[in-house]
């Protein structure tokens, strides 16, 4: 078999790739929502139709948080797994991976010498540092959040945001705002707070260059130049075509491990 | 049998040992009161061994801060709610108030004052040294009288030796079970069950013996063995089956109801040469180096124990160790060292997963994603 199709069932987003012979057919991503059976079902078939494949034709991996709910997958592994190997997919020098989704962030770092998952660390179960998070305060600020990453970026002088549970972060955000505090300010402040919380989890189990940085906040450029800072250098995002595919990551990681799979 | 039927059945048990007149003497199950004066002055000891879940969690809110080790708001939440599977609770005579850590030391408090039910103290020191072990004694001989003064008559030295000897055979027993290859969860619950019942279960377990011994796993090669340290993994918790479900198999549990309890065992010939049965115990004490309750060298102690345990493990079956340090959400005592723990046992080359979690059920999905990608990794 030589297609093989990684399905990434995202508490926010299902992303599901068609890889063929370690190369990237096709794609979709859609909102998870409530139902993501059925939503990762409808993606998979998608898929197939537009690539004359048939199930029989192809090798399922699901990964993340949805990965045991989705029956037509052949195997499932784990997104910490998965995003590593998809890290190496772009960069095969890769050492470390950040991943940030909607709900939890990872911290992962990968064996220069095997290649292997050497330890990795994920945020405990509340929303601070993950697209949850930046929604919120999206929400809160009355942004699209698309636009919120360069909003920050046009700060100058960022607020200082101290807590890190969301709840209590979202009424210092208020506050901030009816202080007459500038948006942009605030932003930074938000995503500087994003930052330090996934930089310092990063920095315990000794990430270093070079680090790839994926999950779908991985999207936003404040985030991305805000961690580097409290890093202290650079990271990098998974781009192809001019395309960011950070969001693509563990689906075509998970991919390509049915793939190692299959050829050992 | 599933755990709601062993906590029903041990309703029934506490009901008919009170009924021939026993009290019954409750504590947060660590490993360093000494069950033996219980069992010699007549009383059944209760260990609080049970898991927590967001109810009991929440309703320890009541008493103490959120940010209260979850395992000791959930004993809180325990005694505040009583659930239906935990109506033994109303047969506690007595609660130890000890201070194996702050939060053991503040839920057996606020379990006595609040839900009144009369105290005994015992309190331990945390070093090993000449005055710390003198202190422990006094300790055990003032526990003596606080039990004396209850049931108005003294307690032989004779019979706290039987007691110890009794204690001694049954840790015995357990770590000749504790050291079969079954499968973790078939084990941890057999054990559970063993440590809660306390010596009066000696025949079943050996039957359990005989019984898992010839049904042993032969050709374990698919399985990813585990040692588990750090907090116990108490009666109703999920994570044996998490670990289960990705693939994994507990070999050994090293924790204050796994090796820390019946590790503690003498020889036969110190029993016999040994006069004064409370220096039995201060020895024991003064030996237990492994345990959180141990200090300056908890750490280098541990790690060295449980090196020997992967080694010996690899030499018996070919198989490595993998570790997980289970960290019960704000238990200090474990999660201080635990960064410590896994540095340098990554040293000597064995996988370390630190595994901080609380009772929610919220964190099922986080926890089965950790594991799995631990055991994954390696
Ligand atoms: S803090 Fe740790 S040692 Fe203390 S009661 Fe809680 S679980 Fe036990």
């Amino acid at each position: 078999m030589t297609v093989f199709v990684g399905i990434d069932i995202g508490s926010l987003e299902t992303k599901v790739v068609l890889l063929e012979n370690s190369e990237l057919l096709d794609f979709r991503v859609n909102r998870s929502t409530f139902d993501f059976k059925r939503v990762g079902n409808e993606m998979f078939n998608d898929l197939l139709e537009r690539n004359n494949l048939k199930k029989s034709d192809v090798y399922v991996m699901s990964t993340g948080y949805g990965r045991n709910s989705i029956d037509i997958a052949d195997d499932r592994i784990t997104e910490i797994t998965a995003h590593a190997r998809g890290a190496q997919y772009f960069f095969p020098d890769v050492h470390s991976v950040i991943d940030i989704g909607g709900q939890d962030s990872k911290a992962i770092v990968i064996s220069k010498k095997s290649g292997n998952v050497i330890d990795f660390q994920m945020n405990d179960k509340c929303a601070a540092g993950t697209g949850r998070f930046i929604e919120v305060m999206a929400g809160a600020l009355e942004v699209p959040i698309q636009n919120i990453g360069e909003l920050a970026l046009n700060s100058n002088n960022p607020a200082s945001i101290s807590s890190t549970c969301t709840v209590f972060a979202e009424s210092e955000v208020i506050s901030l705002f009816a202080k007459g505090t500038k948006k942009e300010d605030i932003a930074a402040g938000i995503h500087k707070s994003i930052a330090r919380r996934v930089g310092g989890m990063a920095k315990r189990i000794g990430v270093s260059p070079l680090l790839v940085f994926c999950g779908g906040v991985a999207k936003n450029i404040a985030v991305k130049k805000f961690l580097e800072q409290e890093l202290g250098f650079e990271i990098m995002s998974p781009i192809s075509n001019g395309q960011s595919n950070a969001q693509l990551t563990g689906a075509i990681g998970a991919a390509l491990i049915a793939s190692d799979q299959s050829n050992s | 049998m599933d755990n709601l039927e062993l906590l029903s059945e041990y309703t029934l048990f506490l009901k008919e040992e009170k009924q021939k007149g026993k009290k019954v003497v409750a504590f947060i199950s660590h490993d360093n009161i000494p069950e033996e004066l219980l069992d010699a002055a007549g009383f059944i000891p209760l260990r609080l061994m049970f898991a927590g879940n967001d109810e009991l969690m929440d309703a320890s809110h009541d008493y103490l801060s959120p940010s209260t080790c979850a395992f000791a708001q959930s004993c809180i939440g325990l005694f505040s709610t009583k659930p239906n599977h935990f109506r033994f609770l109303d047969l506690v005579d007595y609660f130890i108030v000890s201070n194996h850590c702050v939060s053991d030391i503040c839920a057996s408090e606020i379990i006595s004052k609040y839900f009144n039910i009369p105290r005994l103290n015992f309190y331990l020191s945390y070093t090993k040294n000449e005055n710390s072990l003198k202190y422990f004694k006094f300790e055990l001989l003032d526990f003596k009288d606080q039990l004396e003064k209850i049931i108005g008559i003294e307690i032989k030295n004779e019979a706290l030796m039987d007691s110890i000897k009794k204690y001694n055979n049954f840790k015995k027993k357990l770590l000749e079970f504790n050291n079969l290859n079954i499968r973790g969860s078939e084990k941890l619950r057999i054990l559970q069950k063993a440590i809660l019942y306390g010596p009066i279960f000696l025949p079943e377990l050996e039957s359990y013996t005989l019984k898992f011994s010839e049904n042993q796993i032969q050709n374990s090669k698919d399985l990813k063995d585990v040692i588990i340290t750090g907090c116990s993994v108490f009666l109703n918790d999920y994570l044996i089956e998490l670990i289960e479900e990705a693939g994994g198999n507990v070999i050994s549990f090293d924790t204050w109801i796994g090796n820390n309890y019946y590790y503690q065992i003498f020889e036969e010939t110190v029993i016999n040469l040994t006069k004064n049965p409370f220096d039995l115990l201060v020895r024991r004490f003064e030996n237990n180096l492994y345990g959180d309750h141990s200090v300056p060298n908890f750490l280098e102690n541990k790690v060295s124990q449980i090196e020997k345990i992967c080694q010996n493990y690899l030499e018996k079956t070919g198989k490595k160790l993998r570790i997980i340090n289970h960290i019960i959400k704000f238990c200090d005592h474990i999660s201080l060292m635990s960064a410590y723990l896994k540095e340098q046992l990554q040293e000597k080359g064995f996988p370390v997963l630190n595994l901080e979690r609380d009772y929610s059920r919220a964190n099922r999905g986080q926890l089965s994603t950790r594991i799995e990608a631990f055991l994954e990794m390696v």
